[in-house]
């Protein structure tokens, strides 16, 4: 770094972004100001600096030679950051030695009422970013060897389909599924919403293209035993003794059942009181005729929604690991009204009730199957989560909030709870593999719109019910969106990696070893045979945490040293008067 | 005794520390809602806060801020215990602040998401609040 910042020449380009920013910022004041920088060879301002001639202006200022380092103050980095780096690489400069500063995000766009105000801000912010690209290093990325091959965990339907889309894509495959036989839960069903297609044709379809494909093996009856390397070179042992070397993870462990408490609705206390799923089995091994509990015929059915579902602190009672389900399960509202249709197409004058506390039937043409259960004339009630319906003898009663909180009597030969779902057991194989799952116990994925079907570790991809509860046309979407994302990253020999990760000054480590607690990711940071500190890039996962501990400051973290957030924070202090 | 960090009569500027992850994309909803905030407030984007040792927040109060909000991403952490270790330096901050006369109160760790605009906008709120009632 400290060579670099003598020769350093920075160029400064402040976007109007049409009226989006200069409405607000003086971009004039701003750019006169940074001129003043002694290192700021050029500063300018533009209407559209992500346009091709805005980019252009940058181009030909490296080309020139005037300036060797770049910041643009314009919008967010998220949108155009990538932008310029790719304009930097046009012109041959690391694209590392390019900053993005926001100034309309965090600044045009929320002070809109004090000019003067964001027009300082956003000369500090700057003047900010300036301090930062001085002390940047030409980083470059980092570069691993990649197996072609993709390790694909649990074999439901998206880890099948996410098999066959890596397997269309060039890749080698192994499937690993925990039981006896692929498929996962759509074994249980006869039929499928939307559309009512036959579950075991359509299992039956990917079963077959599965076992044609020469480039899946399928292990059935295991697991992942021991875990170690990194993207691109992954290496595992299943439960067989088999050993696995893979490029990248797709993790496809879908979800379970959840089951009532115990005496939840008095469910396991009465033989009336039966599941959701224990009525889609019972549906599927008698599909005609109509439903009987016990040898009599059934003619009345309660449906009550949200058990295990939506759960409330105090009103329910916790799961296994002592907290409460408070996330919506999303699949169980379409899937009871889609088996209620069913019912009602085999035994028209089945009197279904369906206590609800809110229908969230949000999937396309999931709405229908709503309209359909009620043109079937299937009564629907509404409670709140304090006012539980209460099961009695051969009835149940609701308080619906629809009528003013009338209370209803309504008879029950059934009564059917619509449980929710929670994440696979998974827990051994998240602490082995070192995945992130958020507060609901799911796998997390790196960013919920930006990056929807990556986890944050390098080479780890989510696909189906494992990440959220999902149906099938959603977990098919997200395993083709893991299998193209697997693709591409092991579409070359090697590995790209993005380079900030830490990194040891050897001669300044004392090799005090502070820093090895601190990381998380085994085999990341070490020491190495002269008692220094070294990272393995390939492993680290750049959070930092090293660096903190670090006294002398042989840690830091490439792109986001100390060094530069210190001149960043004091740019910000210091008062800059346009 | 007010430490040397006190606000006099310079604006009391606020850093606001944010992550890659969550809470800088937070304050970009923010501002695409065009919720508006006070401008003394500057917002430094890291991968995540764990980075900064102790006397980093020092240092800060040294060079003019007033206040610190660490808006980091909670449970939704995507680095393996990092928040544990975040909040453990934060309580070993807290301790150095004490022992150098700075109020605790000025260094606030909190959690903000991609989506969480009210709770951007209130932790500013909040320290404005209390830094206004401390330089009163
Ligand atoms: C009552 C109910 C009815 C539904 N009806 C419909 C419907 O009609 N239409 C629809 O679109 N969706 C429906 N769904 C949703 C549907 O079941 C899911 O979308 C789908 O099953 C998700 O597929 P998946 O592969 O992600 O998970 P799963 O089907 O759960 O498959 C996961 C697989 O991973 C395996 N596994 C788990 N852990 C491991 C491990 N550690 N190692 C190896 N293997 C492992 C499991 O054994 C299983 O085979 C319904 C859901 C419920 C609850």
């Amino acid at each position: 770094m400290s060579g670099a910042m003598d020769e350093a020449k920075v160029g400064v380009y402040v976007c109007h972004c049409g009226g989006n920013i200069s409405d607000v910022v003086d971009v004039k004041a701003v750019a006169a100001e940074l001129g003043k920088h002694p290192q700021v060879a050029i500063s300018k301002e533009f209407a559209f600096m992500c346009s091709d001639a805005g980019q252009k202006l940058v181009i030909e200022d490296i080309k020139s030679g005037k300036i060797n380092r770049v910041v643009v103050a314009a919008c967010s980095p998220a949108l155009h950051e990538l932008t310029f780096r790719k304009a930097l690489q046009r012109a041959d400069l690391n694209p590392y030695l390019y900053e993005h500063v926001n100034i309309r995000e965090q600044v045009s766009w929320v002070h809109k009422g004090d000019h003067d105000a964001a027009t300082r801000k956003a000369t500090s912010l700057t003047r900010a970013g300036v301090e930062k690209i001085l002390r940047q290093d030409r980083l470059e990325s980092i570069h691993v060897g990649a197996a072609k091959r993709v390790l694909i965990v649990g074999g439901g339907p998206a880890g099948l389909k996410a098999a066959l889309d890596s397997a269309a894509r060039g890749l080698k495959v192994t499937l690993v599924e925990k039981s006896g036989r692929l498929g996962g839960h759509l074994h249980e069903f006869d039929t499928v919403y939307p559309g009512g297609q036959s579950a075991s044709e359509l299992l039956g379809k990917l079963l077959s293209a599965v076992s044609a494909n020469p480039a899946i093996t399928v292990v059935l009856g295991a697991e992942v035993k021991t875990w170690d390397g990194f993207v691109g070179n992954f290496k595992a042992v299943l439960s067989t003794g088999d050993a696995v070397n893979a490029g990248a993870v797709i993790m496809a462990t879908g979800y379970r059942h959840t089951a009532p408490s115990a005496g939840e609705y008095r469910f396991g206390k009465d033989d009336r009181v039966i599941t959701l799923p224990a009525l889609i089995e019972q549906m599927k091994a008698a599909p005609r005729g109509p439903l009987t509990r016990g040898g009599r015929a059934v003619r009345s059915v309660a449906f009550i929604h949200c058990v295990g579902s939506r759960q409330i602190e105090g009103v329910h009672a916790p799961q296994e690991d002592g907290k409460v389900n408070d996330y919506c399960s999303r699949v169980c509202c379409t899937a009871a009204l889609h088996t209620i249709n069913a019912l009602k197409e085999r035994q028209s004058d089945l009197a279904i009730y369906d206590l609800y506390r809110d229908i969230r039937t949000y999937g396309r043409g999931h709405e229908a199957i709503y309209e359909q259960a009620s043109k079937n004339g299937v009564l629907f009630f509404r409670f709140t989560e304090e006012a539980q319906p209460e099961i009695r003898e051969s009835s149940v009663v609701v308080k619906d909030v629809l009528t003013w909180n009338q209370e209803v009597e309504l008879p029950a030969d059934l009564v059917v709870l619509v449980t929710g779902v929670k994440p696979g057991e998974v827990a051994e194989l998240t602490a082995m593999m070192k995945l992130p799952t958020g507060s609901d116990r799911f796998l997390q994925e790196a960013h919920p719109k930006l990056r929807p079907v990556e986890v944050a570790n390098n080479g780890f991809f989510l696909a189906g019910a494992c990440q959220a509860p999902m149906d099938l046309v959603e977990s098919a979407a997200a395993a083709g969106a893991a299998a193209s994302k697997v693709a591409a990253v092991l579409s070359k020999d090697f590995i790209t990696l993005d380079p900030y990760v830490a990194r040891v000054d050897a001669e300044k480590c004392t090799g005090c070893e502070a820093c090895l607690p601190e990381c998380a990711y085994t085999g990341a940071l070490f020491m190495n045979g002269s008692k220094k500190a070294e990272v393995n890039a390939a492993l680290c996962k750049g959070c930092g945490a090293c660096v903190a501990v670090c006294e002398p400051r042989a840690l830091d973290l490439a792109g986001w040293s100390l060094d530069q957030m210190e001149a960043m924070v004091d740019a910000m202090a210091s008062e800059v008067a346009p | 005794m007010e430490h040397a960090t006190s606000l006099g009569d310079k604006p009391p500027k606020i850093l606001i520390i944010t992550t890659i992850a969550s809470s800088y994309t937070g304050a970009n909803t923010v501002g695409q809602a065009r919720a508006q905030y006070a401008p003394n407030t500057y917002i430094l984007r890291v991968p995540d806060p764990v980075m900064f040792p102790e006397d980093f927040y020092l240092r800060c109060f040294d060079k003019g801020f007033a206040g610190i909000i660490i808006m980091s991403s909670g449970s939704d952490c995507p680095y393996e215990g990092a928040y544990g270790r975040l909040s453990a330096r934060v309580g070993r901050t807290y301790l150095k602040m004490k022992e150098k006369g700075i109020p605790t109160t000025r260094l606030k760790l909190t959690t903000v998401c991609t989506v969480c605009k009210h709770a951007f906008l209130k932790e500013i709120d909040d320290m404005q609040n209390h830094l206004k009632e401390k330089a009163a």
